[in-house]
């Protein structure tokens, strides 16, 4: 299987092993910018979502 | 020496088979009375498992938008508009949950379409949610609706991954067609009859 993304030319990911990453991933990319309007209706204060359990999501 | 080269590998990003963009459609900028389409704003690029968690974990969840809001993940070079080309002929998968009850089924309607877990992946254009009164619901737009075995897999397996077991209805954006079927547990459906 290439879970990692390295086994195939189809880079196929299952959701646990995706899953694995959700917790490690809490930073916005670097270069992410959008008008204020649209930030205040989209972005989420607090990042420690990222903390909660999956089935929350 | 293996444990060194197994460590720098796992610090590679996770590149995905695509790169999706985040697109928002908000209610206020709706509200406004511009054209159809033109509130719709792109709200980034990703093509790597890491970014896709970097924005996921700072983006409200749909239970967390404002009424008549839209935010859709899209293959990049298609836009989340039935005038796009590559949308023109295709039609959409829709799920209708309760107000605030789409979280996770939106969550792995996204890990599912980046990850390739669909059989007929390069079918999918991409998935929205829409907020609505009352509802949340999720749709997976297609791209060319008279392949009717590649559409019936893809509802298949969206409610597979989903453990959704009711039925979910299928629209054809081109009202060309003019078939009604019914399979088992997926429905195509005519939009002139509906």
């Amino acid at each position: 299987p290439d879970e990692d993304g390295s086994g195939g030319t189809c880079k196929k990911y299952s959701r646990d092993f995706l899953l694995t990453f959700s917790e490690q991933c809490i930073i916005l990319p670097v270069a992410f910018e959008i008008p204020t309007d649209i930030a205040e209706s989209l972005i989420s204060d607090q990042v420690n979502n990222a903390h909660a359990d999956p089935n929350q999501y | 020496e293996s444990l060194k080269s197994l460590s720098i590998a796992n610090n590679q990003p996770h590149l995905l088979e695509h790169a999706w963009t985040f697109w928002f459609d908000s209610p206020s900028a709706k509200s406004k009375q511009v054209p159809w389409g033109s509130s719709i704003h792109p709200v980034h690029t990703f093509s790597t498992v890491e970014e896709f968690w970097g924005l996921y974990n700072n983006i409200h969840r749909p239970s967390k938008l404002a009424l008549r809001a839209d935010f859709y993940c899209f293959k990049q070079e298609i836009e989340p508009k039935w005038e796009d080309p590559i949308c023109d002929n295709g039609g959409k998968w829709t799920i209708s949950y309760p107000r605030g009850r789409a979280d996770t089924s939106w969550l792995y309607t996204l890990l599912a379409m980046i990850g390739e877990q669909f059989d007929h992946g390069d079918e999918i254009c991409g998935a929205v949610v829409n907020v609505r009164g009352g509802q949340d619901k999720i749709s997976i737009w297609t791209k060319n609706a008279a392949n009717k075995a590649t559409q019936l897999s893809i509802g298949r397996q969206w409610k597979e991954f989903l453990e959704y077991n009711d039925s979910i209805g299928f629209i054809f954006h081109v009202n060309t067609f003019s078939v009604e079927d019914c399979f088992d547990d997926c429905m195509l459906i005519d939009p002139s009859q509906t």
